[in-house]
């Protein structure tokens, strides 16, 4: 089932979908920060909290997009800072990997972002989210992507 | 050495090491009953050894046979494996992974001057034109790893900036906006048949239960749609990242012609230059999805 | 069908201004599962639990979502009322709705907040049908303590925790436990002696029946987690029967050898076999191999004549001794940076320039001068004396950015040891700021300034160099404005705390974590300052970062509670977030091996009834998982998962986005 009703109300128009998966210890507590300081952003975003960006598998990402997310955020501890010691560089080396996987296949990388946010980084993760929303909500909605289910697979040639 | 010499040290060979029990079974290539194509052989018998052949046809990549996938040939006992250098860089790989370990298989490198890609192809003659990337741009003609070298010493080298159809390909599809490469690659996709022969004839896809076959929870779209076309090709390229060793048989298997060997191609490249890896080298070294440096290059985290 | 109850708090107004509360508990109602919703003013409070586990109860619900606050405030209050209604604690599931919705959109028609609270509480839902109960883990402990560093933070702690009653190895890499403040003379800011207030603490540590002191060892390998760790720690070879030497000193006295002394700083000699200084701990000798004649050209051998017990073996060798702790207490200390690096100051070059320690040297009554301020180069003492601050501190380009914290009162000590015990002296101190912060700490060091007449001049100094016997100090005094040029008859450099040589090393071998300047991290750089990333692993003193002797002392006292703690019952237990192998799919390809930054995975084998191995296995130990599933991501064949965070309720979580 899908959730996430439009969110046309006061803005008026579409709002895109952005799906993060974040660490528990640092994004998710800046997170947290960006809210005990009543900041404000752009309230398209649904987090997905894991113990650290190490056990963020590529497929997650894929999952995201055929969820009918209109953006991705993966973000975690600055390198060197990790609860773990080492995940975050495991996941770094992944995300070399996929993203240029990616990027070959064709997806828009305005659509997939990756971020370091502390858990003192409320305002970079506030402006984050309020950038990507911006740039994401420019391209519309992933209508390639999300059109694929739909889409009869080609007979063989 | 013609192909006709190494066939005969061949089969001495193979003959020699069954007779002696040094090795239990010899998988390597031979005819087909019409003989107009090479197929694997499993030779467990030392008199059965002439059936061995090598020449331009033998471009299956034997490798497989080692893995896991084939649990009636690891009951047979210790093999012996005729291989390529493009071969054996598969099998490089699969003793770092631990599938097999380097004493309990006895390697025949075979002295290569190249294949032809598809044996239809071939018209008793080979030629450049019917020749594979991979075959051009080989610098291991000469076997890097084996028990016993086969054939004279090749004298090729290969370009220092890598020629071929797949090259090209990817600079071109590089140099295309994302839209562009989108749709080339959705149509490639929208042709697969989930039929897994990619998979099947991969001796790196040694995984017992594939995660296609994953369920609880279904991590591929089963079912034939484009959307589940494009995740299970996805993840496969992702799983051979820094690992494939760009031998070419997923490609050559796929029954709807999907250029893969261009995926994998360009991760290829992407390891070469993010953490100047080359997978099949040196058992040693562990594929880099695996490990890190703390200085990997990072300019598009922000 | 679960049976899912939600509970949706409006947190005073603190949600309740920005979401519709009741909506999101209506909406939840019709999800698929759910069977009873409800909104409430305060769901952390008493009232709002007790109202939680009646519903539980009335309702026999199965699974618990209470959408409130972030799950680090109240995770664990929820999850422990559910477990007492009944329910497995792991069934109950928090959604952020404060700090990630109510408080960042401050929509006062309430309906992007409870748009996104709707989404938010469904993919919970969603998981936690997916949640499977959890056991805590039960480990076993082993009620013995390694403590690592025979300084005073390492003292204390053996100390406390050999008073609560438990065992104690205290492993020291000299020859005497005592560390850096057995080296100082009087200590800020109350100026009593180093050495009167240490040595008791020595001889308490040497003389406590659950304390056990390996000196002259190291540790070389550790294994195993938490409660459980095998050590193996080398006890490198004294050439001295510890046993039977009695302490009575007459091979150090025959020894016809000498070398420079590295308690002393180079500012005198020592024999060849030694004891540090005169109260060492424990009273025992031992032979420098390397500068030995006996031992590196079998000629003299005068100790081994002259000794009575006939406790001297010269063929001795390292012993590799292992033992098994619970826990692990980490204070090897610190040094002072190689002064060499700072050839503007002359260090190594001009033989009255000395370092902040040697000052502690030349003042202390056991050091060389028995107490009397006398410069090294001709032994006078120094008219005039200038003391340089930061040295290597606060200087990113040539030394360390941080500040070293104890130079400043330390210098101001030491200007008064020199007013004191050389009257009509005069010294100088260039320094950038003054840091006296802490109990008296601001008092003293007026007093050094306008008691003890010690002239504070604000600047760096640019250049020293020689002149007719005369150590010339060219420096800026900001405050004025002016260049000072100053004839000084010694110069003391107060060089930067660094972390001790092979931190790192050591760091690796247990597993914990080290910043740029190799000083370990601390778990949580507030509120758990003594505790490591790595669990049973925790850390006293300055090795952690430059601290002064009251941190340190509290240091050890606070590592030492940690140890008891963990140490109070035989069990302990933990967060089952730990990865889990599927053996049936397992590759043993060993990526989750090779990947793992705990080495939690080992390699297992699969046996036959015949004892015969049939597979190989990777196996997670759950006493070391940490639980970051970074194994996890990186099993292809997805033969790895990790408890609490599994590809099934992530899966969901993201399907019902």
């Amino acid at each position: 089932m899908s959730g996430h009703e439009e969110q046309s109300g006061t803005t008026g128009g579409y709002e895109p979908k952005i799906m993060a998966f974040v660490c528990n210890w640092c994004t998710y507590a800046g997170a947290d920060l960006a809210g005990t300081s009543r900041m404000e952003y752009r309230p398209n975003v649904r987090i997905i909290k894991l113990p650290c960006t190490g056990r963020i598998d590529p497929l997650f990402i894929i999952k995201a997009f055929e969820n009918g997310a209109d953006g991705v955020l993966v973000s975690g501890c600055h390198p060197g800072d990790c609860h773990y010691t080492t995940g975050n560089y495991h996941a770094r080396r992944r995300w070399i990997g996929f993203k240029h996987l990616m990027e070959f296949t064709g997806i828009d990388m305005r659509r997939l972002h990756f971020s370091w946010v502390s858990a003192s980084e409320a305002i970079k993760w506030v402006d984050l989210i309020n950038n990507v929303t911006d740039e994401i909500k420019k391209l519309g909605p992933f209508m390639e992507y999300r059109g694929l289910k739909d889409a009869p697979p080609q007979a063989a040639e | 050495m013609t192909d006709k010499d190494m066939e005969k040290t061949l089969r001495e060979k193979a003959r020699e090491l069954l007779t002696s029990g040094e090795v239990k079974v010899v998988i390597g290539w031979g005819w087909n009953r019409a003989r107009t194509k090479t197929t694997p052989i499993f030779i467990t018998n030392p008199d059965e050894t002439d059936r061995l052949i090598f020449n331009p046809l033998c471009v299956n990549n034997l490798s497989v046979y080692l893995t896991r996938k084939f649990k009636d040939i690891q009951a047979l006992g210790r093999p012996a494996i005729v291989a390529k250098g493009c071969d054996i860089k598969n099998i490089v790989v699969l003793i770092t992974e631990a599938q097999v370990k380097r004493q309990d298989v006895f390697i025949i490198g075979m002295v290569c001057e190249g294949m032809v890609y598809r044996q239809e192809l071939w018209k008793g003659e080979l030629t450049p034109e019917i020749m594979p990337t991979k075959c051009h741009n080989c610098d291991v003609r000469n076997p890097h790893v084996a028990d016993f070298v086969i054939g004279g010493r090749s004298a090729f080298t290969p370009p220092e900036a890598p020629v071929g159809m797949v090259f090209e390909k990817i600079k071109a599809l590089d140099g295309q906006a994302p839209s562009e490469r989108w749709n080339f690659w959705i149509n490639e996709f929208s042709r697969c048949i989930k039929c897994y022969a990619c998979r099947q004839v991969c001796s790196l896809c040694f995984c017992e239960r594939c995660i296609t076959e994953k369920n609880m929870p279904q991590w591929i779209e089963t079912s034939a749609h484009q959307r589940g076309n494009l995740s299970w090709n996805l993840t496969r390229a992702m799983h051979l990242v820094g690992r494939c060793t760009f031998c070419g048989e997923c490609e050559r298997a796929c029954p709807v012609n999907i250029p893969l060997n261009l995926l994998n191609q360009k991760m290829i490249g992407v390891v070469k230059d993010a953490f100047d890896f080359r997978s099949g080298y040196d058992e040693k070294t562990h594929p880099p999805m695996i490990v890190f440096s703390p200085d990997d290059k990072e300019n598009f985290i922000k | 069908m679960p049976r899912i109850g939600v509970f949706v708090c409006q947190c005073g107004n603190n949600i309740a201004a920005t979401v519709d509360t009741k909506k999101v508990a209506e909406d939840m109602a019709k999800v698929p599962g759910v069977v009873y919703t409800c909104d409430y003013k305060f769901m952390c409070s008493s009232p709002g639990q007790e109202m939680l586990k009646q519903a539980i109860k009335e309702q026999r619900l199965d699974g618990i979502i209470v959408s409130a606050c972030s799950p680090h405030m109240h995770e664990k209050t929820f999850r422990k009322a559910s477990e007492a209604a009944g329910i497995n604690p792991y069934r109950c599931e928090v959604t952020n709705i404060r700090e990630q919705c109510s408080w960042v959109h401050h929509d006062q028609t309430k309906r992007v907040g409870t748009i996104k609270s709707n989404d938010l509480t469904r993919m919970t839902i969603e998981r936690l049908k997916k949640n499977s109960p959890l056991t805590r883990i039960k480990i076993p402990v082993k009620k013995k303590a390694l403590v690592i560093g025979g300084g005073i933070a390492g003292i204390q702690a053996a100390l406390d925790i050999a008073e609560g009653g438990r065992e104690v190895i205290l492993v020291e890499k000299e020859p005497s436990i005592g560390g850096n403040m057995a080296r100082l003379s009087e200590t800020f800011p109350t100026m009593d002696c180093s050495q009167c207030i240490l040595t008791p603490k020595m001889v308490e540590a040497e003389l406590h029946e659950n304390i056990k002191l390996y000196t002259y060892s190291e540790v070389e390998k550790v294994d195993g987690y938490i409660g459980n760790f095998t050590v193996q720690i080398r006890r490198k070879s004294k050439y001295v029967d510890e046993d039977r030497c009695t302490g009575c000193g007459e091979c150090i006295e025959k020894c016809p050898f000498k070398t420079d002394s590295q308690f002393e700083l180079g500012l005198t000699k020592r024999k060849v076999i030694y004891t540090p200084f005169p109260q060492s701990v424990p009273n025992v000798p031992v032979i420098d191999a390397p500068n030995c004649p006996k031992i590196q050209k079998d000629k003299c051998g005068a100790c081994a004549i002259v000794c009575g017990p006939k406790c001297i073996d010269f063929k001795m060798e390292d012993k590799i001794v292992t033992e098994e702790f619970g826990a692990i207490v980490v204070a090897t200390g610190y040094q002072l940076m190689p002064n060499e690096r700072f050839d503007e100051y002359g260090y190594g070059r001009i033989k009255d320039v000395i370092n902040g320690m040697q000052f502690e040297r030349l003042a202390s009554s056991s050091g060389p001068t028995g107490g009397e301020i006398r410069r090294p180069s001709d032994g006078k003492v120094p008219k005039s004396i200038v003391f340089i601050q930061c040295v290597g501190s606060r200087d990113e380009k040539k030394g360390v950015s941080y500040c070293s914290k104890v130079c400043c009162m330390y210098t101001a000590k030491h200007t008064m040891l020199y007013s004191h015990k050389v009257h009509g002296g005069q010294s100088y101190v260039f320094y950038m700021d003054i840091r006296s912060g802490g109990k008296r700490y601001e008092e003293f060091t007026r007093k050094a300034i306008e008691k003890d007449n010690a002239m504070y001049l604000r600047g760096r100094v640019s250049r020293v160099y020689e002149k007719d016997g005369k150590v010339m100090v060219q420096g800026a005094d900001t405050l004025s404005g002016t260049q000072v040029e100053i004839e000084a008859d010694m110069v003391v450099l107060a060089t930067a705390i660094v972390s001790r040589d092979g931190a790192d090393t050591l760091a690796q071998r247990l597993g914990i974590g080290y910043d740029k300047y190799k000083f370990y991290n601390e778990y949580h750089p507030k509120l758990k300052p003594v505790e490591t990333v790595t669990a049973g692993i925790y850390l006293a003193g300055t090795c952690m970062g430059p601290m002064d002797i009251p941190e340190s002392v509290a240091q050890g006292s606070a590592a030492a509670s940690k140890v008891l703690a963990l140490f109070s019952s035989d069990e302990m237990a933990r967060e089952p977030i730990t990865s889990v192998v599927n053996k049936v799919t397992c590759n043993a390809c060993w990526d989750c091996v090779t990947a793992c930054p705990y080495s939690a995975i080992e390699r297992d084998t699969i046996k036959n009834r015949q004892g015969e191995v049939v597979r190989w296995v990777a196996k997670v130990n759950d006493g070391v998982c940490q639980g970051c599933g970074v194994c996890v991501a990186a099993c292809r064949s997805k033969s790895i998962d990790l408890k609490g965070y599994t590809d099934e309720q992530v899966f969901a979580a993201i399907n019902a986005f």
